[in-house]
């Protein structure tokens, strides 16, 4: 891996962050203009954040939110009778 | 100079917690109904288990009450939560007798000749007709996830899933915003890969 390369592999989770001065920016984005491969590499990595954000949401089932009630009423209740 | 004079605690949870000092039962279920599917989703992107998360979303909730009273509100309540159910994985891991942590070292990421790789992402469809293929996708992101060593799936599900900036996360796992960025940079390398070829795989079988 080209030095230039390896340099902006190890920041491009703060480039895509938006972490770093407008003056390093600049120069990833230059790079990424002349290197097919590392242009590559960010647009797979930003895909990838971006599946992974979409898959987050869980739900608690009913069963286990009546649950956690139940314990901290059994917990909490007896306090503040 | 204090670091948290930038907080500025959500109106709602702040008279909510009032209410909870005050003896209020109702307050501290309004509390719950609020952050409780969060949590419960924290507890089971780092857990991998229902029976686990539901664990960690009651062992986070009776500890967050039992000390709230104390609470000064130097913190956001959610935040707070987090910390309290961050150390509740911690604990459940322990117990479990895991593996210790590998680290993931940068280097693991560049190909033999010396590219960075190339990785197929695929898309998630938001068209409520692609239930099948979305449940698929969502099923091979989690499996990846867990796969993950602890002290990078902490941040990331910090940073990405729930959405913490740098700085939150280091203060909710007490470590520097620095080592926060290493270990999501990391990572976020290490779930494209593994989501990359659990694709392929599941592709052609």
């Amino acid at each position: 891996m080209k030095e230039e390369c390896r340099r902006d592999f190890e920041r491009i989770s703060e480039y895509l962050d938006g972490e770093l001065s407008e003056d390093l920016c600049r120069q990833i984005e230059d790079h990424l203009r002349r290197c097919p491969q590392c242009r590559e590499c960010v647009d797979s990595l930003r895909k990838s954040i971006e599946l992974c954000k979409k898959a987050v949401y869980e739900e608690m089932g009913r069963d286990a939110r009546e649950r956690l009630r139940a314990a901290l009423r059994d917990c909490f209740a007896s306090d503040r009778s | 100079m204090n670091e948290m004079t930038d907080v500025t605690a959500d109106p709602t949870d702040h008279h909510l917690i009032d209410q909870f000092k005050a003896g209020s039962m109702e307050a501290m279920e309004k509390i719950v109904g609020r952050y409780e599917d969060r949590i419960f989703t924290f507890g089971l992107k780092m857990c991998g288990h229902l029976q686990d998360a539901e664990d960690i979303a009651q062992e986070t909730f009776l500890n967050a009450f039992r000390y709230l009273k104390d609470f000064r509100e130097e913190t956001k309540l959610k935040n707070w939560l987090f910390m309290i159910a961050a150390r509740a994985c911690i604990r459940k891991r322990r117990k479990k007798k895991c593996e210790p942590d590998h680290e993931i070292s940068l280097d693991s990421f560049v190909q033999e000749d010396g590219s960075a790789g190339r990785y197929e992402i695929p898309d998630w469809s938001d068209d409520p007709s692609d239930n099948v293929i979305r449940a698929e996708l969502k099923r091979i992101i989690d499996a990846a996830i867990q796969t993950l060593p602890q002290k990078y799936k902490l941040v990331f599900n910090l940073r990405d899933m729930e959405g913490f900036s740098t700085k939150e996360t280091a203060e909710i796992l007490g470590i520097s915003a620095q080592a926060v960025k290493t270990r999501l940079h990391r990572a976020r390398l290490f779930l494209r890969e593994e989501i990359s070829k659990r694709y392929k795989e599941g592709r052609s079988r």
